[in-house]
């Protein structure tokens, strides 16, 4: 053996929504891993160069992962995450993450491997891992308690998640819904600074991928039947269940996302009482236009409460 | 004995306000002059004026917001007690004007906005996001084109019965549309009508999306000085706008009155219109995002910082500032 992990892990994209996941499944096989580093500029600007242009900041993020785990991992594990069944899609830019990054490093030398989530093709998430740890050398058997292992410990991290978050809604203080896909909400270079701004000026921070995904997805489906993507149903439905609870929604999405520019007009033209904030984050840098729309935004929170200045 | 006066001060992207007002909110000395691509420059200049119209002997002033895109720098250079964004200090200072305001329009050089009011609160706002398509840099590029100045857009605007169509999904489309117009043989002012009507269609189905329109609707920012734009928001709006005679200077406003209602109290001199300010941007180094901090010097000193994303910077920096105020 080279010496080198065997699987690297780029920290982005779904890695927000199913780290857990893969990290607890490669860690009850024994394979060693390496995670690449969290969200930069430097990350950033490095995938812009390479990422295809129509490609949304996510993505571009994602491609700088890619690149920063070359060479120093014996594949980069890049699932395909397509769908759960007929009515559960995923955005196509997840499917095509694993082709995309092979091709844009087809030169590099380095190998990836892929886990391939299409359950209208045959291949549900269980089958998926069990096929996946057997490329990887295990039985089947093996395979499938390591996922079943995985599956559970990420089933008991969102319930205890959307716990917490229950118990913050109860909080007296501001609280501002921050919706949005995980990826761009967690990260640390493009959704987590709006967090932390929210934090600091004491507003209570609510995210939608807290909420428990069917129990969203089926408030959802209530409002739009034809909503398309897993994700967006999540978020709208999230959006739909806390609306009456919290001060503000402040929707945040990564500069060019199909499905939020669907479902965050849906939500800017039908949600009524409630202010809602609109934030796109492309490349620029600089927090200055963010925060000015951010302080203005509580300062409306803040006047309607009375609270004011 | 001097009695207490408040100054706001709005420095925008094109142009730079300021105000100084009494306790009852009565304007004392008022300015409004271009910024020019120097935000230092235009507040020195500023205060000048300001200085020349104000009575010192009968007024002190004891507090001063800061608002506007360049409101940390200028700020931190005044030494304001209030520094606030300008969607706020629009909303205070208008609803402090008109009480009975249900909507404010406001389109500035290079943003918009809208703020919706309920029983003289501040209830909803959005703003232009990533583009600033339809803003007054727009109108004044397209003034241009047209060799007539911005300001004589509104005359020419409402001599015209017939606007020219102009597409106003974005205003490089807008644009290439505008010159085949004029190509076309379009009258300048049915031109320059339609010009108007793209603003306001574009403002919105951009910037009031989603949102309730109620009348009475106020419209300023340097915008609202365009009687074509003002005669388009009323024809697509179907409600009176009005323009307040002080509307360009409602932000300077807004940020004089936050300053007269918080507790901060600093007597202001107008001496720091005579000392040396410069800005100079550092790159951090403390980590990969290498954050673009600008640090402000008076007279070769560091007064301020600001732009990095994490503490490292401030802990590299603030050393500096520490060691600077001690000095």
């Amino acid at each position: 053996m080279s010496g080198i992990p065997v699987i690297g892990i780029p920290r982005a994209m779904l890695y927000y929504r199913y780290g857990l996941l893969w990290e607890r499944f490669f860690e009850t096989l024994g394979v060693s891993t390496i995670l690449s580093s969290p969200g930069n500029r430097e990350i950033l600007d490095t995938g812009a160069a390479r990422a295809p242009d129509e490609g949304c900041l996510a993505v571009k993020m994602f491609m700088g992962h890619v690149e920063s785990l070359i060479g120093r991992c014996e594949r980069i594990f890049i699932p395909r995450y397509s769908n759960y069944g007929t009515t559960a899609l995923f955005c196509t830019r997840y499917e095509a993450l694993y082709d995309g990054a092979r091709n844009i490093f087809r030169t590099s030398g380095q190998r990836f491997i892929t886990c391939n989530i299409d359950a209208q093709n045959g291949s549900p998430e269980p089958k998926a891992f069990e096929r996946f740890g057997v490329e990887l050398g295990f039985s089947p058997k093996e395979s499938h308690r390591a996922w079943k292992e995985a599956s559970r410990a990420l089933e008991q991290q969102k319930k205890a998640e959307e716990q917490a978050q229950k118990e913050m809604i109860r909080n007296p203080g501001i609280k501002v819904l921050v919706a949005g896909h995980s990826y761009v909400l967690s990260d640390p270079y493009l959704g987590k600074p709006i967090l932390d701004y929210l934090i600091s000026s004491e507003a209570i921070c609510l995210r939608t991928d807290a909420l428990e995904e069917e129990t969203s997805r089926r408030a959802c489906a209530q409002f739009s039947p034809t909503c398309r993507w897993i994700v967006s149903e999540e978020v709208v439905g999230a959006v739909l269940l806390w609306k009456d609870r919290v001060d503000g929604i402040v929707l945040v999405s990564a500069f060019p996302c199909g499905p939020d520019s669907m479902t965050n007009e849906l939500l800017i033209r039908r949600i009524r009482g409630v202010p809602v904030l609109t934030l796109n984050l492309d490349t620029q840098s600089g927090m200055a236009g963010v925060e000015t729309r951010l302080e203005s935004f509580l300062d409306i929170i803040r006047f309607q409460r009375g609270e004011m200045v | 004995m001097a009695e207490n006066a408040f100054l706001g001060i709005d420095v925008g992207s094109i142009s730079t306000k300021a105000v100084i007002i009494d306790e009852s909110n009565t304007i004392l000395a008022q300015e409004y002059i271009w910024t020019e691509g120097n935000p230092i420059g235009a507040v020195k200049r500023l205060l000048g004026h300001l200085e020349k119209q104000f009575d010192r002997t009968a007024w002190q002033i004891v507090g001063v917001g800061a608002t506007g895109s360049a409101r940390r720098l200028v700020g931190s250079i005044v030494g304001a007690t209030v520094v606030k964004n300008e969607i706020t200090a629009h909303a205070v200072g208008t609803t402090t004007f008109h009480p009975e305001v249900r909507t404010i329009l406001e389109i500035g050089g290079q943003d918009s906005k809208i703020i919706l009011v309920e029983n003289g609160i501040a209830v909803d706002y959005a703003m232009n996001t990533l583009c600033a398509a339809g803003t007054g840099a727009f109108l004044t590029s397209q003034a241009r084109r047209l060799g007539i100045e911005v300001e004589e857009m509104g005359a020419y605007a409402l001599r015209s019965s017939h606007p020219t169509m102009i597409a106003a999904r974005c205003t490089v489309f807008a644009e290439s549309d505008l010159v085949h117009k004029i190509q076309m043989g379009h009258p300048r002012e049915d031109i320059i009508a339609g010009v108007c009507r793209a603003v306001v269609s574009n403002y919105i189905n951009n910037v009031g999306k989603g949102k309730k329109i109620c009348s009475p609707v106020v419209f300023q920012g340097g915008v609202s000085k365009n009687e074509g734009v003002v005669r388009a928001f009323e024809d697509l709006l179907k409600c009176p706008v009005l323009v307040d005679e002080i509307g360009h200077l409602m932000g300077a406003m807004g940020a004089a009155i936050l300053a007269r209602r918080s507790l901060k109290r600093t007597v202001f001199d107008f001496s720091v219109g005579n000392m040396d300010f410069i800005t100079r941007e550092r790159s951090c180094g403390g980590c990969s995002n290498n954050c673009e901090v600008i640090c402000v010097y008076r007279d070769g000193k560091m007064i301020d910082f600001w732009g990095n994303r994490c503490e490292r910077g401030a802990a590299k920096l603030g050393g500096e500032l520490s060691e600077n105020s001690r000095g």
